[in-house]
């Protein structure tokens, strides 16, 4: 009974011995040598050769992704019976997880959309009153908020009506952003590390960072912002002059203007879809052809001092164009600052340039 | 305790020692399987692969089918759905092979465009119902929904001039106007 006892804990002892070496060794393993003991695993190769082409080539792994043992664990599951899907993805809570790691590196970036709109939670836009009692809770909205949960928004939100009130069915989400770093950042996409300029003073354009992507739910795929489209607009029958600026693109996949509503002019003319319809801002009036990001900062969309980047601090009427009736100033004004035209200042006729030909955006507006 | 064990059989120390063993060798097992990139294609099955199907979709303006990821869609589908076609492919690439050598001395992924396009030809009149086959999974893969492997960033929807991802306002379901859709 004895050696009974002492064979079974000498092999109790042997399974935790071999247990405790090859986790600890797998964790050494495979957070070593950047990934590559990751990328050894031939799921994970072409997963692998895609972070070691990006801009974050120098990082592991393990700087961005969460290894619990849960994880490792699960991982080895999936690789010994072969059940990993055609194409591996982040689930929402890697996502998450991975939230805080972008941090680490990107401080500042990070503090600067945790300050804006962008950051909003689960909990600030699907149990939002306003909202909801106003439109219908839809999985269209995941499109933009949520865009990594992995389900319906039923699944997420109840109830289902405009009555409320609403509550997350998925309470473990309340306080995660629904628009995370990886909502317009691809980690993996080609690109190199930034270096120093070889000039003190750079006067090139601002580099768009290689990482710009927006995640479509609907494929589970990044697509960097080079693919994306830019909308053809109209004002009326005109045709609005859009910035070719291939980061705004990344800002119309969600803020998208809508086809023409049925009994419009624009419906019946077909004009196609116009400037500052639905949740699009395309500039027109005195600041067509503005990109986006002309004024609005990247990660927290703020706008505040912006008009500095383009005026004098009067304007060539003797105002201070941050005082105008504008939205800029007043959000109640009724000039809207994205689409404010030279008439709505000057309400008794534009005055004629001195000097100088008369601008053909002049013209056009003057024709509406 | 000597390091034999009385009866002959495993002592502790070379159980513990075993079970060390077998630990590291777990963690490094991995390392002595295959080592290609591939799920289901050998690297030189792939090579033979993209020679093929990039004569059915050469690169222009827009990238040919192996830059658009139509092997990684192949290999894909051959690892799950399209189990049954694993032989054909086998033997398929070796024939492709044996041809390109036969009459040209190299195998295709060696040739030149110009004569891989000459071996193609020569191969799609000899063995049809396999080039068919590839045919067809390329031009899945080069026009299919990306998230199958292949047409990599929609380039092929691009090239038709569909924006992908659609740039698409939200739903209109607006229940002030009285919406009830």
């Amino acid at each position: 009974m004895r050696s009974l006892l002492q064979f079974a804990a000498l092999v109790a002892a042997s399974l935790a011995i071999a247990v405790t070496c090859a986790l600890s060794g797998a964790s050494y393993y495979y957070s070593s040598q950047h990934g590559q003991g990751c990328s050894s695993c031939h799921e994970m190769a072409v997963y692998g050769a895609g972070m070691h082409g990006s801009a974050h080539r120098n990082g592991t792994c393990l700087d961005c992704h969460e290894a619990s043992l849960a994880t490792k664990l699960r991982h080895i599951r999936v690789h010994l019976t072969r059940t990993w899907p055609e194409t591996i993805r982040l689930r929402e809570s890697d996502v998450f997880a991975m939230t805080p790691n972008c941090q680490k590196c990107h401080q500042q970036e990070y503090a600067s959309w945790h300050a804006g709109p962008h950051a909003a939670t689960y909990t600030q836009i699907f149990t939002n009153a306003g909202q909801n009692s106003r439109q219908h809770l839809m999985d269209d909205c995941l499109r933009c908020h949520g865009a990594h949960f992995n389900g319906a928004v039923r699944d997420l939100v109840q109830p289902q009506n405009e009555q409320g009130p609403w509550r997350l069915v998925r309470s473990d989400l309340a306080n995660q952003p629904t628009i995370p770093c990886q909502a317009c950042h691809q980690v993996h996409s080609h690109g190199t590390p930034q270096t120093r300029p070889a000039a003190r003073i750079s006067v090139g354009d601002e580099p768009i960072p290689d990482s710009l992507a927006f995640y479509d739910r609907r494929e589970g795929e990044h697509f960097a912002v080079a693919a994306l489209a830019l909308p053809v607009l109209h004002e009326g029958a005109r045709m609005v002059s859009v910035s070719p600026d291939p980061r705004s693109a990344l800002c119309y996949q969600c803020h998208a203007p809508r086809p023409p509503d049925t009994g419009t002019p624009a419906a019946l003319n077909g004009w196609g879809s116009q400037a500052g319809s639905g949740d699009d801002r395309t500039p027109t009036g005195v600041h067509e052809g503005l990109s986006c990001l002309s004024c609005h900062g990247g990660h927290n969309q703020n706008a505040r001092a912006s008009c500095k980047n383009c005026h004098p601090r009067m304007s060539n009427c003797g105002l201070d164009v941050e005082k105008m009736d504008t939205t800029y100033a007043d959000a109640k004004s009724p000039h809207n600052i994205h689409w404010a035209h030279c008439e709505d200042c000057h309400q008794h006729g534009i005055p004629a340039r001195e000097n100088a030909p008369a601008s053909p955006l002049h013209g056009a507006l003057a024709g509406n | 305790m000597s390091s034999r064990g009385k009866t002959g059989t495993l002592t502790r120390r070379q159980l513990l020692s075993g079970a060390a063993l077998g630990g590291v060798s777990l963690t490094i097992g991995c390392r002595l399987g295959r080592s290609s990139a591939w799920e289901f294609l050998s690297d030189e099955q792939a090579r033979t692969l993209a020679a093929l199907c990039d004569q059915v979709v050469p690169a222009d303006d827009f990238p040919s089918a192996s830059q658009a990821g139509v092997l990684d869609y192949i290999d894909r589908q051959l690892a799950r759905v399209y189990r049954r076609h694993r032989a054909a492919y086998s033997d398929g690439l070796v024939r492709l092979d044996t041809l390109s050598r036969t009459r040209f001395g190299r195998g295709i992924a060696a040739l030149s465009v110009d004569l891989q396009f000459q071996a193609v030809t020569a191969f799609a009149e000899q063995d049809k119902s396999f080039f068919e086959l590839v045919r067809n999974h390329t031009l899945e893969g080069y026009y299919g929904s990306p998230r199958h492997g292949g047409n990599r960033d929609a380039v092929s929807w691009r090239m038709l001039g569909l924006a992908e991802p659609p740039i698409r306002g939200r739903a209109p379901y607006d229940l002030t106007k009285g919406s009830t859709s």
